[in-house]
């Protein structure tokens, strides 16, 4: 049976609303401000084996780790109708600690194992462990929070209590925590009953082919991207600056091998892990190929497991990119994850000169601030990530300003910022002059600088201050990224990762990294 | 005194007019070069005496955006914040570009000014505005000349002082100066800066063009559409032209609103279906609003009609990926070349599949005014159907399931998304191509009925002579409910009250005519997204109840907070009553049936009857299949389906099986 073009469209359609639905569902019935407002989360449709069929545009980096958390749950527990299986496990395909999946399985009548999954993953506020907020300078997993195997929350469609019970005594804020929980089953329960819908009006032989062909029609096309790239070996390294604990200038290094099209991405240069918490999974290192690889690709595509078929990827177990257990993994999804997009790009723009930009900020300078509000006698905990330069290509200046690569989470407005927190926000500016000088310049990054008024805690956790965002063909680096704390009008210079207690006046001043230049 | 509705369209500027008989309709080609000829010129067409009233829905404000043609902006804010209108909210809208870029900013790095002052979340000022910083920049605007300033402090809606210190110290440029506070008392910063820089940027073009259509219509009475569904005086519109961004689409809405009402109608899914794009809008017993535009990437926090559009058109065209794949728009043949039967387009649109399937009858698209060359569209079908190994009806027909596919999801969006079912709604179609589409749609949603206007090719214009006289105002508040008791909560009302029945007045309406409007913006504490609630006793539980629809759950005993009060004034003007049909029987009048054709549904050739909708009575009843053709419409009624015409001559579908 070959796939009819017009049904192919359709079911393109049809298969993505099912997941864009279960998107809204979640962002509807969540509860905590980081998975509305931030909207980090992200929904997708399984075949039986596990295999991504389609997949709601929403987080990069939950884009190649989705599918291993799925297959996890399958090879673990033979599914029954209405059940749901929860984890969070970076060595079982999660990616790190905050961010929980929660799998269940479409059955239809007359089969008795499942058809299809549907999942969810979403990044929960705080999953317990040494620091609030769970984004903590860790030296293993145990200090980053609670580690959840794959376990059955939902039985033949009930809840089971006890575990609930057990994982909201481990957080700070069950409230929320329970509140997230109960969106991420609405959304699975909604991605079932789009699912039978589907199968009820058009059969699972249907539904099954189409499912395939959609699968297939991502890889045909990714082919089709990955042919057009030059055969060859392309090389490329670059550095973390520093792990927060005690390694410093740690290296990740990728050989891509072009071969018709086929893509094979060497990792086995790069660096062991790390004492701090930078490790990468290799969940998160596939998800690193699979946005490259998707961004080379000219058309709308259905994001599955279609691309990452001519994609292949060797690492070495045990080193940073592929971290084993018991490893602190937190920074590794936040950080790790974007400069390894930088090697594979650098990589690639010997191939590609017309397609592959510099190299963009390559961190997401990750802040929280923690305390005793003095206004409003209450704790507070403020996180959030600030955007940078992006690099410059052969047509364009880079943009400023701007999250890239494997983020794209909103800031926070600064009149909301001032109501909720003791913090006055002295400057918010683009950073003139800090994106690479080139024949395009890379694009600039910015300043934030807060000034306290209670006394808090201030974690930071930050990449790019020593290394700068490589310039290509010419083009200058982009500036390195500065943290910068004030007391009493001294000037303090702040390592790429720190924790600090400040007091009530102090000023924290975050400048992020420049884009990289393209051509002289 | 006469009356006239006036849309001016892409294409098309519409009229609906009163006259000593009843209604008239007129339509005639735009002039976008100078929109007011075409106005003036119709206007000419329409009206007999030299008192009327004009209502009247423009794309000036919007068009200065999207052709970035508006006045040379200035923009002031604090010392340290001058690129927050850049910086934005810092994602990217595409994903998977690595080569992202922004739309460029409508004020350009240079013409952004810090001044070193401040207002904290209290209302208290940090540290003082210094004149001398004011009569700088009054140095540098005499050299620079900008044509239009826009100011925005931080936290100005608590404490507005600086901002009017600008506004005095710069008055002696006689420039318009916008002032954030005035124009959206709101939080959150770079929303509110944005919209204000839209409304400086625009305003001097609008008024040019208000000013213009005064001085020829000899000072008759023009009134201005907004984008939240009421009409302003020509005034305000001059001044706050940021609000009339959009009013055409919203014409559209109100119109819908108001004839359905009139007929019984009061759950609809609006359908309207034009060239390029297809709006969808959602009507739950009263008109969709939204505090969450954009326009060209640009936030407008000003209330607005909510309306989704989609890229599926009359004229998008089809083709066949790299995937093998048939897609379908959202790259459009537009007006040129236009789809291939216009005689001139190479790519296949959705308007050929159509005719192909013989659901366009060329004799009567657009009176006959209109050639249609139906043998220019084979040669195409044949090469591209090859291509794919479909027939070529399996390829018109398919193409058509892909559009439908993607309206289809536009419309889930608006619907099954927001936690409305589809089945309990009527689908109401309007715009040219939507009578062609709309029951195929229907059965795709499982909604069981669609409702096609009389008129449907003017809508919009009928919907801004039904509208009502809308002024909206708010203020952030930020209010712990908890500790602020019901009274106090309405003394803070009572200011906007009071400007709202003033401004309305000032708008010549009278006080009999007036309904204030309360409502709050509410959040759980610790939320950062609000609920607008409308407010009275009952306020809390109208939240936790609408809080549980919206998302799905409550919580009674969290504390919540109140960010901000609204008040929407409204002047009820005399509204427009339309002539009914004489009632007949259920069988069609002879001379109502133009001819029998071999049409297409489901794959194989009916015998199909096309009707000629101007001679429909009241209670006629239409079997499908049947192509029933007007001037400005087709509506396909499928084999398995038939309509009913009542006694406004609206044409009500009701759906059978699914598709």
């Amino acid at each position: 049976m070959k796939a009819n073009p017009i049904l192919l469209e359709v079911f393109k359609n049809k298969l993505s609303s099912v997941s864009e639905e279960m998107g809204v569902a979640l962002n509807r019935t969540a509860f905590s401000p980081n998975i509305k407002e931030r909207r980090d989360f992200s929904c997708a449709v399984f075949n039986n084996s596990g295999d991504m069929i389609a997949q709601a545009a929403h987080i990069p980096v939950h884009l190649g780790s989705m599918p291993l958390s799925v297959k996890e749950a399958i090879r673990e527990y033979d599914f029954e109708p209405g059940d749901m299986v929860v984890l969070n496990d970076p060595f079982k395909g999660g990616t790190h600690l905050p961010d929980i999946t929660i799998v269940a399985p479409v059955f239809i009548e007359g089969i008795n194992k499942p058809v299809f999954y549907v999942a969810n993953r979403a990044h929960h506020s705080d999953v317990g462990g040494m620091s609030s907020g769970s984004m903590p300078l860790a030296t293993s997993i145990f200090q980053e929070g609670m580690i959840i195997p794959p376990l059955k929350l939902v039985k033949k469609g009930k809840l089971d209590k006890q575990l609930m019970s057990f994982f909201l005594n481990n957080v700070r804020t069950p409230y929320e925590r329970e509140g997230d929980f109960l969106a991420q089953i609405m959304a699975n329960m909604t991605g079932l009953r789009r699912m039978e819908e589907l199968i009820a009006k058009y059969s699972l032989e249907t539904v099954e082919f189409y499912s395939e062909s959609l699968i297939d029609y991502s890889e045909k096309i990714m082919r089709k991207t990955i042919l057009d790239i030059p055969d060859g070996e392309y090389f490329f390294k670059d550095y973390m600056d520093d792990d927060g604990i005690e390694a410093e200038k740690i290296k990740i290094a990728v050989k891509i091998i072009i071969k018709d099209d086929n893509a094979a991405l060497d990792f086995s240069d790069t660096s062991q892990q790390v004492p701090g918490s930078i490790n990468a999974v290799y969940a998160i290192t596939l998800s690193a190929a699979l946005y490259v690889f998707r961004s080379l690709v000219n058309e709308n595509i259905p994001t599955n497991a279609g691309c990452l078929k001519p994609i292949k990827l060797i690492t070495k177990k045990g080193s940073l990119i592929d971290a084993q257990f018991p490893s602190a993994v937190v920074g590794g999804n936040v950080e790790t994850s974007q400069r390894v997009v930088d090697v594979i790009l650098g990589a690639l723009s010997d191939a590609l000169k017309d397609k592959i930009p510099a190299a963009s900020q390559g961190t997401m300078n990750n802040v929280a601030i923690g305390g005793f509000d003095i206004r409003t006698n209450k704790q507070f905990t403020y996180y959030e990530t600030l955007a940078g330069g992006m690099g410059a290509s052969i047509e364009s200046h880079g943009e400023s300003a701007v999250h890239s690569h494997m983020t794209n989470t909103l800031n926070t407005p600064i009149e909301a910022l001032e109501y909720s927190y003791p913090f006055l926000v002295t400057e918010y500016s683009i950073r003139k002059s800090s994106g690479g000088i080139g024949k395009f310049c890379g694009g600039d990054g910015l300043v934030r600088e807060i000034k306290l008024l209670s006394d808090a805690e201030i974690t930071v956790l930050s990449e790019r201050r020593k290394f700068a965002p490589y310039g290509l063909f010419g083009g200058e680096n982009g500036k390195k990224g500065k943290n910068i704390i004030i007391k009493d009008s001294k000037v303090f210079d702040m390592p790429p990762k720190f924790n600090i207690k400040v007091k009530s006046g102090d000023i924290l001043r975050i400048e992020t990294p420049g884009g990289g230049g393209y051509g002289k | 005194m006469e009356i006239v509705g006036v849309d001016t369209g892409g294409t098309f500027t519409d009229f609906i007019y009163k006259f000593e008989k009843g209604w008239g309709v007129h339509k005639l080609l735009s002039s976008p070069a100078n929109p007011a000829e075409s106005l003036l010129k119709g206007l000419n067409n329409v009206i007999s005496g030299s008192n009327y009233k004009i209502v009247h829905g423009s794309t000036v404000a919007t068009n200065a955006i999207l052709e970035r043609k508006g006045a040379y902006t200035a923009f002031i804010t604090n010392k340290g914040f001058e690129d927050i209108i850049e910086i934005g909210r810092q994602n990217r809208t595409q994903l998977y570009n690595l080569n992202y870029k922004r739309n460029p900013q409508l004020v350009p790095k240079e013409l952004r000014f810090g001044i070193d002052c401040r207002i904290d979340s209290q209302g208290s000022v940090v540290k003082e505005i210094d004149d001398s910083e004011i009569e700088y920049l009054l140095r540098v605007f005499e050299k620079i000349k900008p044509a239009s300033i826009a100011v925005c402090f931080l936290f100005s809606y608590l404490n507005p002082k600086h901002e009017l210190a600008v506004y005095e110290g710069l008055s002696s440029l006689d420039v318009p100066i916008s002032l954030s506070h005035k124009i959206l008392s709101e939080f959150r910063e770079y929303e509110r800066a944005s919209t204000t820089i839209i409304n400086a940027y625009v305003s001097p073009k609008m008024k040019r063009y208000i000013k213009n259509i005064i001085e020829e219509t000899k000072g008759n009475e023009l009134r201005i559409m907004q984008s939240n569904g009421g009409s302003i005086s020509a005034d305000v519109a001059m001044r706050e032209s940021v609000r009339t961004i959009l009013s055409g689409p919203a014409g559209g809405v109100v119109g819908a609103f108001e004839i359905g009402k009139t007929a019984g109608y009061t759950r609809l899914i609006t359908f309207d279906m034009g060239g390029t794009s297809t709006d969808v809008a959602l009507i739950d017993n009263a008109l969709p609003l939204t505090f969450e535009s954009q326009i060209a990437d640009f936030p407008v926090k000003v209330p607005m009609i909510d309306i989704h559009t989609v890229g599926a058109g009359g004229g998008s065209i089809a083709y066949i990926d790299r995937g093998d794949s048939l897609k379908v728009g959202p790259e459009s043949a537009g007006a040129d070349p236009g789809p291939i039967c216009y005689g001139k387009g190479e790519n296949i649109t959705v308007t050929d599949a159509n005719l192909y399937l013989g659901r366009i009858v060329p004799e009567y698209f657009l009176g006959g005014n209109m050639v249609i060359n139906k043998e220019r569209i084979i040669p195409f079908f044949k090469s591209m159907a090859k291509k794919i190994g479909l027939t070529e009806i399996e390829l018109a027909q398919g193409i058509l399931d892909v559009a439908n596919s993607s309206m289809e999801k536009a419309i889930r969006v608006i619907s099954v998304e927001k936690g409305f079912d589809p089945r309990e709604f009527t689908l109401f179609s309007f715009g040219g191509a939507g009578g062609m589409h709309a029951a195929f749609l229907a059965k795709l949603l499982h909604i069981p009925k669609v409702f096609i206007p009389k008129n449907p090719g003017i809508l919009s214009a009928i919907g801004m002579l039904m509208a009502d006289i809308i002024k909206d105002y708010s203020l952030t508040v930020m209010l712990d409910s908890q500790n602020t008791d019901y009274d106090s909560i309405t003394r803070l009302f009572s200011d906007l009250d009071n400007q709202g029945v003033d401004d309305l007045k000032k708008e010549g309406i009278e006080d009999k005519d007036i309904i204030i409007e309360h409502y709050i913006d509410m959040r759980y504490f610790g939320q950062s997204y609000e609920i607008m609630v409308p407010f009275d006793e009952n306020y809390q539980e109208a939240f936790h109840n609408l809080h549980e629809k919206n998302y799905g759950y409550c919580d009674r005993s969290k504390n919540t907070e109140i960010v901000n009060i609204r008040v929407r004034a409204r002047g009820i003007p005399q509204k427009p009553e339309f002539d009914t049909l004489e009632c007949s029987k259920k069988t069609i009048d002879h001379q109502a049936i133009l001819d029998v054709k071999d049409v297409v549904f489901d794959s194989r050739f009916y015998k199909t009857k096309i009707i000629n909708r101007d001679l429909l009575k009241c209670g006629n009843v239409i079997e499908g299949s049947a192509i029933i053709v007007e001037y400005s419409s087709t509506i396909s009624i499928p084999p398995d389906c038939s309509a009913v015409v009542d006694k406004f001559g609206n044409i009500i579908i009701e759906i059978q099986g699914e598709e």
